[in-house]
């Protein structure tokens, strides 16, 4: 089962690293950002449209 | 406009055709070109929610499961409250826009409309009847928003206090046909105690240490050997400051993840070196505030951004009462004056960011307040100039930078209401008068000497208190003090006047909502003379304001128990202080007021049933009554006679003029007879949003000649529309005969002026010379439109050319093509005032 910790988009908190931030680019009609949202490592990802393996 | 036309075309042409919006797109910085058009257009355009603007899932859904999961825990209700606060701050995602220095917004994302599903359950109805502003997939969402609403039926804030209000007052209120809102803490306009917060003493650590110290001193007396009712109440005080600790903690927490963010794009996205510094300066920031106070005007704007952002977590909120040229001045001036960190242009684009980060804001509203607000999401009223507490001229390098930045991004909301005073100098005014010469609409000019007075007259607010007034909606005035600020303006004590003149008529039935809701005041065909007609007008008043008045009343009261506001309460200065919620009424001195809506119309309605029936006897009341009964039809000669022949007020004209000042009296008497729970007064306040059209087919037919859907005048003092035929100066003179200290609280004047009289140095002067006559008659509200005729009809008949075009409605501007036809053709109708 793939998990959040195995994606490029998570990047892991310091002091704890069971938990951590998915962190993605977004281009949308009217501006390009990045966005983030609180995930833990274990997560199941296995269903994530954006989960891309970290190499 | 093709990029090839823009290009080719110079910033003197454009200013010469008075293109302004092309001008300002060619002037600005690359970034605030950028962040600009960045913006999704969040203003309800005829009601509706523009293609692409979704409704927020998130808060809603974080909201609902933490709700179900503290169902049996035993916190009390204001410890879940904040519990349900911080998981959202913890859990909700953040953004941070490409070129961006400032962060921090109310939704998840920069096309979403935050929406707290704890708050009113017939909100959440109509974010599930709203199917255009549903986030795909539509048919899962409509399944989530299904299950949140389902989840809050009964247990919304709404809902916990309806059992407990009185019931007539609420159906005739909910009727929509005298009031306008609902009467809830958390939903409506709330000012801050920015003295406790923004003057850099502290921040929300220090604030933490002081509710700490609280919380110590409080354990130890509720654990010495004695019982007493001190002690029996101090147990709510320190559940009040464990929720008020757990708001503040979570503020700090969600910073820090916008500047873990920030870090995380700079350290691993970013190749950019400049762009690299700005991320880390954005994360130095965000480590800093809110935590403890900002040491530069970066830091002071992100630190007010996160509590607008954090006050919209809790609440729904719609004004943004504030006063950022005096709170952040001095860190401008240390930043780009004394330390040279800044210079002024890098000033200039975090000042117009600052007003594009404010523009964005969106919360789902309720239909009936975006009909009001066409085009805008709340009024953003932001206080400029003014004097400081010692009576000084506060005006200072921020207060034009903010005049520079709005004419560079051209947003319609925040607005800026300019406090004059006889001390603003001249640099000033021109910066204020070029906002009005490019078409925005604002500043409005505010009287200080006057609305200082008038603070004092009606609330009792200390002289040292009232010069630090801010608006708190559009128009009314609020010191943001200790026991000043008012935590929640509630919008429903919002009167439909035009419904007391139609009231008489009908008995106080309202017949397009079929029930009794004004006063059985006597068949008006039984009325021997004027004072009879007048005294029914008066019984009309008294039940109207009384009816709404009441359920604020009863809200306030039931406030801090059933509704409190843990977040707020930890960012004022009287609830840290006493560990009672803020809207605690024994702590506060009160400012409540009545906005009137569709005031005009009563004044002009009773000039012309005095003149014509009671007078000239031309018509009997009974043939009165019949022609208003049919909406006038088959009356037109008499409807015109009603138009023409009777005096409408704004000529100058003693006769209609004396039956306003009449009507105020009455106001006033009874503004000190209906008290608030703080024991303070209920003052009238004259004013639209875009009320006028809102109302248009729920006022029956009026005497000023009006029918059944025609628009309502465009509110205040000001005169109808086309019906102030003397000029500008008799306009003032009819206005200045009003006491603008004791007769209300504020009273909104819009005039229209015309751009090409008042183009170079010569309108400049001749504009001087018009203000100083308001000021001389004492008025404490003006506002201009200065976009000509054709240029408002070519915006109708080509859109598309014409997007940026900004005209104010009311309290508030809006691009002219986002708002209704009825509403655009309301503005054209009123009359272009040529001065000198």
């Amino acid at each position: 089962m793939a998990t959040c910790k195995e994606c490029k988009n998570f990047f892991p908190l310091t002091d704890n690293p069971a938990k951590g931030d998915c962190v993605q680019r977004v281009v949308d009609p009217r501006q390009a950002y990045y966005k983030s949202k609180p995930v833990n490592a274990e997560d199941d990802a296995a269903s994530c449209p954006s989960f891309q393996k970290r190499s | 406009m093709a990029q090839a036309a823009l290009k080719n075309t110079s910033i003197e042409e454009f200013e010469k055709k008075q293109e302004w919006w092309w001008a300002a797109e060619k002037r600005r910085s690359s970034r605030l070109d950028y962040l600009r058009k960045a913006i999704w257009k969040k203003g309800a355009i005829g009601g509706l929610y523009a293609p692409g603007v979704k409704t927020d899932l998130e808060q809603a859904v974080l909201t609902t499961n933490m709700a179900r999961s503290l169902e049996n825990a035993p916190d009390p209700y204001v410890v879940k409250s904040a519990k349900i606060f911080a998981h959202v701050l913890d859990n909700k995602t953040i953004f941070i826009t490409d070129h961006a220095q400032l962060v921090g917004y109310t939704g998840s994302l920069p096309h979403t409309m935050n929406w707290n599903p704890s708050i009113a359950s017939i909100l959440n109805a109509e974010v599930f009847n709203d199917p255009t502003s549903i986030p795909d997939p539509v048919d899962k969402n409509q399944a989530v928003i299904q299950d949140i609403v389902g989840y809050w039926a009964g247990k919304s804030d709404l809902d916990k206090m309806m059992p407990v209000f009185d019931m007539e007052d609420m159906m005739k209120m909910l009727s929509g046909s005298i009031g306008w809102g609902v009467p809830l803490a958390r939903g409506g306009y709330s000012n801050k105690d920015y003295e406790y917060l923004m003057t850099g003493k502290r921040a929300f650590q220090e604030i933490l240490e002081e509710i700490d110290k609280k919380i110590d001193e409080a354990d130890e007396l509720v654990h010495t050997p004695v019982a007493n009712k001190e002690i029996a109440l101090m147990y709510d005080k320190l559940n009040n400051w464990e929720a008020m600790k757990i708001c503040l903690e979570a503020g700090i927490r969600i910073a820090k993840r916008y500047a873990r963010l920030a870090r995380i794009i700079a350290e691993n996205f970013e190749e950019d070196p400049k762009r690299k510094e700005e991320l880390l300066k954005i994360a130095a920031a965000c480590e800093r505030v809110p935590a403890h106070p900002p040491r530069t005007l970066q830091e002071s704007f992100q630190y007010d951004i996160f509590i607008q952002m954090m006050s919209r977590t809790e609440a729904i909120e719609g004004a943004w009462p504030c006063r950022p040229d005096y709170y952040h001045g001095p860190y401008y001036d240390k930043d780009v004056n004394i330390d040279k960190t800044l210079t002024p242009e890098e000033a200039l684009d975090l000042v117009g960011e600052f007003l594009i980060r404010a523009a964005e804001v969106c919360q789902f509203k309720p239909k009936f307040a975006r009909e009001g607000l066409q085009g805008i999401d709340g009024t953003w009223v932001w206080t400029m100039g003014g004097v400081d507490a010692n009576g000084r001229d506060a005006c200072n390098d921020l207060t034009i930078a903010f005049m520079q930045a709005a004419r560079l991004v051209r947003v319609a909301n925040p607005t800026f209401a300019f406090r004059w005073h006889p001390h603003v100098q001249d640099k000033v005014m021109r910066e204020v008068f070029e906002c009005i010469r490019h078409g925005l609409g604002y500043p409005s000019i505010r009287h200080d000497p006057i609305l200082i007075a008038n603070a004092m007259h009606w609330h009792g607010h200390p002289i040292e208190e009232a010069r630090l007034w801010v608006h708190q909606a559009c128009m009314s005035p609020n010191p943001p003090t200790k026991h000043g600020y008012q935590p929640m303006r509630m919008a429903n004590a919002t009167a439909n006047c035009a419904k007391i003149i139609e009231y008489v008529f009908t008995s106080g039935f309202d017949k397009i909502v079929n029930m009794q809701v004004g006063a059985e005041t006597p068949d008006v065909t039984t009325f021997k003379d004027f004072e009879e007609f007048f005294a029914a007008w008066v019984t009309q008043m008294k039940t109207i304001f009384s009816i709404l008045v009441r359920s604020v009343n009863r809200a306030r009261v039931l406030a801090p128990t059933l509704t409190p506001r843990p977040f707020l309460s930890a960012i004022s200065e009287r609830s840290v202080e006493s560990g009672l919620d803020t809207l605690d009424p024994s702590i506060a001195r009160g400012n409540a007021w009545i906005t009137a809506f569709t005031w005009v119309e009563n004044a002009d309605s009773l000039a012309a049933v005095k003149k014509l029936v009671f007078e000239e006897k031309k018509y009997t009341m009974a043939e009165l009554k019949e022609a208003l009964d049919k909406n006038w039809e088959g009356y037109e000669e008499m409807r015109l006679d009603f138009v023409k022949n009777a005096p409408k007020w704004g000529n100058d004209d003693d006769y209609v003029d004396s039956i306003m000042l009449r009507c105020l009296d009455e106001c006033a008497k009874f503004s000190k007879e209906i008290k608030c729970p703080c024991g303070n007064n209920w003052p009238i306040l004259p004013e639209n949003v875009s009320g006028n059209i809102h109302y248009a087919n729920i006022v029956g037919a009026l005497p000023n000649g009006r029918r059944l859907g025609d628009a309502l005048y465009d509110g205040g003092i000001s005169p109808g529309p086309g019906l102030d035929k003397n000029g500008p100066t008799a306009v003032l003179k009819s206005c200045g005969k009003i006491d603008h200290i004791t007769q209300g609280r504020a009273f909104l004047l819009n005039q229209r002026l015309s751009p090409t009289q008042l183009a170079g140095e010569k309108g400049y002067q001749l504009w001087r010379a018009y203000m100083r006559t308001w000021a001389d008659l004492g008025l404490d509200h003006v506002q201009f439109n200065m976009v000509d005729d054709s240029t408002l009809r070519a915006a109708q008949k080509d859109p598309e050319k014409y997007q940026e075009v900004i005209v104010r409605v009311a309290g508030y501007s809006a691009h002219f093509v986002d708002i209704s036809r009825k509403t655009q053709d309301n503005i054209i109708q009123r009359t272009v005032q040529g001065l000198g």
